[in-house]
């Protein structure tokens, strides 16, 4: 049977990034694994430690309700994981108010990641938007821990301005290794853009991205508004990369995160189950 | 399967009762037919009426409480009813059920429910008024794997008891019936047949499904047709194959201690704010993508695939109910005629 029953989990700690941004971070309660002769209130009722990158878990919000969010760090051997939340609605402006040590619910991981076997090794372009860097925080890492000498990496990185950028540190860390271009929608008269950095959106530095590749790019990870994957796809199809290859996280609102509640539909699929992560192929 | 004949249905009505809570049709002053709990005291007949809402309330309630939550942890709150038959529940409603069971087979709160249940279904012999359930293969003769016992009405009041799996077997132990001849079934197929001819015409219903796969339906029918969706939910509340659902927490604060209640309760597609995230992005904004998904999430082939069969029964309660006259005749029609 599948499990509407959250873990309860403690807020450890927040610290701001950006305009209206944290990074959360919580600790499972109970960390024991589930087993079904054991589902007393002391277990956990999730599969936590098979996380992979790019899946998500539901938030419970006790008085408000569930919402989803990626990790930007799956749950470690202690129980503790991080997400990127930015205050929106009214579940993230609650959880914005609430003090460390407060007990929320969490259920997951839930959906399918980033295509792991179809990126090993690849010369990889990832273009992000916004918040939708977060879902590719704990990818970036890996990826960048098992970069072979022959692999490239590019990533391109849109906000709407300055302040609305997030992952500062990150991305600051990430660029002793790879090639990041930073776009910025709006700049004020006397902000100085800085290297590597200009003003427009992510689908105006493409084609400056992909000549980076020694060898040409093969494969896109794609996060961010939806319009703005669906022409970045468009684009990396017309520069030759296979549309079996170029992979998008679609968001969508959810209350159920196991293919029950129809929210999150996609044509005939459901984001929750099906997703987030498509092929460019799947989508057409 | 297991064949009967049964003389008087009161006997097989009490006998049930004495095991199981029994619900059945009745029509009411209104002559609106409903479902209604059936005592020992008081039995009224059986009648082959689609009631105005269909049975899957009983399994996906309306609304319902998924957990709560203490302040420490969170417990589920799974429902126990009491066993319970649907007696003289139509094919069409059956076949609805059975749709239902596959996709919510993994859904604790329906399947505690579900297991409860003893489905007793009823053959229409005389087409409704608004349904074509031998167009979508539900009807109007009960489908064996829908139901566990299926009632047939005979001459004289007479009737064909029909038992099709172990729990029907189960339930009618200790009933005094005697074995029927097999030519029974075959005279239950014939009347069958000829109830399936009285039907009227179903092709625009079956042209349409074939235009909705080809693609040949426009975005801009879809939008024309979308101005007379009020979005009222009438259709996606009485379709006894819907089963979207919100969530919604509700504080109940006491003196000494905070109880919050966690539920859910039956949401519909054709809502504009059904997708609408906390961003205000809503990729259903367009009403007319939300019928277009609607009719193809009923007779869309992708989903025939994925339940080996289509998502609407035939009953036709949307066409009844929908005050904007887009129910499935109406815009079969149309596809057929201006799509």
């Amino acid at each position: 049977m599948l499990s509407h029953i959250p873990d309860a989990i403690e807020l450890v700690d927040y610290i701001d990034d950006g305009e209206q941004a944290r990074h959360y971070q919580f600790r499972l309660v109970n960390i024991n694994k589930p087993s079904e002769k054991n589902t007393n209130n002391n277990t956990a009722k999730h599969h936590w430690q098979d996380a992979q990158p790019g899946q998500f878990f539901m938030l419970n919000v006790p008085s408000i309700g569930e919402a989803a969010f990626t990790f930007t760090e799956p749950p470690n051997e202690q129980g503790e994981f991080r997400a990127l939340i930015r205050q929106m609605g009214k579940l993230t402006t609650t959880l914005f108010t609430l003090p460390k040590g407060d007990i929320l619910g969490a259920r997951g991981p839930f959906g399918r990641g980033w295509p792991l076997e179809k990126i090993n090794k690849k010369n990889i372009i990832i273009i992000a938007g916004g918040c939708g860097l977060a879902p590719l925080v704990n990818l970036i890492d890996s990826l960048i821990d098992n970069l072979t000498a022959s692999q490239q990496l590019v990533l391109i990185y849109g906000a709407q301005n300055k302040q609305a950028q997030l992952l500062t540190t990150e991305r600051e860390r990430w660029q002793q290794h790879i090639k990041i271009y930073n776009s910025l929608d709006e700049i004020n008269d006397q902000y100085t853009l800085v290297e590597n950095e200009s003003q427009g959106t992510p689908l105006d530095i493409v084609d400056i991205a992909l000549a980076t590749f020694i060898k040409p790019a093969t494969t896109a990870l794609l996060c961010g508004p939806e319009i703005m994957m669906n022409s970045a796809a468009k684009k990396l199809v017309d520069n030759g990369i296979a549309s079996d290859d170029i992979f998008l996280a679609i968001e969508r609102r959810m209350h159920c995160a196991i293919g029950l509640c129809g929210h999150c539909y996609l044509n005939e699929r459901y984001v929750c189950k099906n997703g987030p992560t498509f092929s460019w192929q799947e989508l057409q | 399967m297991e064949i009967y004949h049964l003389d008087d249905l009161s006997l097989l009505q009490q006998h049930l009762l004495a095991q199981y809570q029994l619900y059945q049709v009745v029509k009411n002053d209104d002559k609106q037919c409903s479902w209604q709990q059936q005592t020992k005291e008081r039995n009224e007949p059986l009648i082959a009426e689609l009631p105005q809402s269909s049975a899957k309330d009983f399994f996906f309630a309306e609304h319902e409480n998924l957990l709560i939550f203490n302040g420490e942890y969170f417990q589920e709150t799974l429902p126990t009813p009491a066993p319970f038959v649907l007696f003289g529940i139509l094919s069409c409603d059956l076949t609805a059920i059975s749709y239902q069971d596959q996709f919510f087979k993994d859904d604790p709160y329906y399947q505690a429910r579900r297991q409860q249940c003893l489905l007793v279904g009823l053959d229409c012999i005389k087409p409704c008024q608004q349904g074509f359930c031998p167009t979508v293969d539900a009807g109007p003769g009960v489908r064996e794997h829908t139901a566990d016992i299926i009632l047939h009405p005979l001459e004289n009041h007479q009737w064909l008891l029909i038992s099709t799996n172990d729990k029907g077997t189960e339930a009618i132990k200790g009933l005094s019936l005697k074995t029927c001849h097999w030519h029974f079934l075959t005279q239950r197929d014939l009347t069958l047949h000829q109830c399936e001819q009285e039907f009227t015409d179903d092709s625009d219903i079956t042209q349409a499904i074939d235009k909705l796969n080809n693609g040949e339906v426009s975005d801009s029918f879809w939008q024309q047709l979308a101005v007379q969706c009020l979005g009222c939910s009438g259709c996606t509340t009485l379709c006894p194959t819907c089963s979207c659902y919100g969530t919604r927490s509700i504080t109940d604060e006491s003196e000494d201690k905070k109880v919050i209640t966690q539920q859910r309760f039956w949401d519909s597609c054709l809502y504009e704010g059904f997708q609408r995230e906390a961003s205000f992005h809503n990729p259903s904004a367009e009403a007319g993508k939300r019928v277009q998904r609607f009719w193809q999430h009923k007779f869309g082939n992708e989903f025939f695939a994925e339940f080996n069969r289509h998502g609407c029964v035939g009953c036709g309660r949307c066409e009844q109910t929908c005050p904007g006259v887009i129910g499935v005749h109406s815009v079969m029609k149309r596809i057929n005629n201006n799509a």
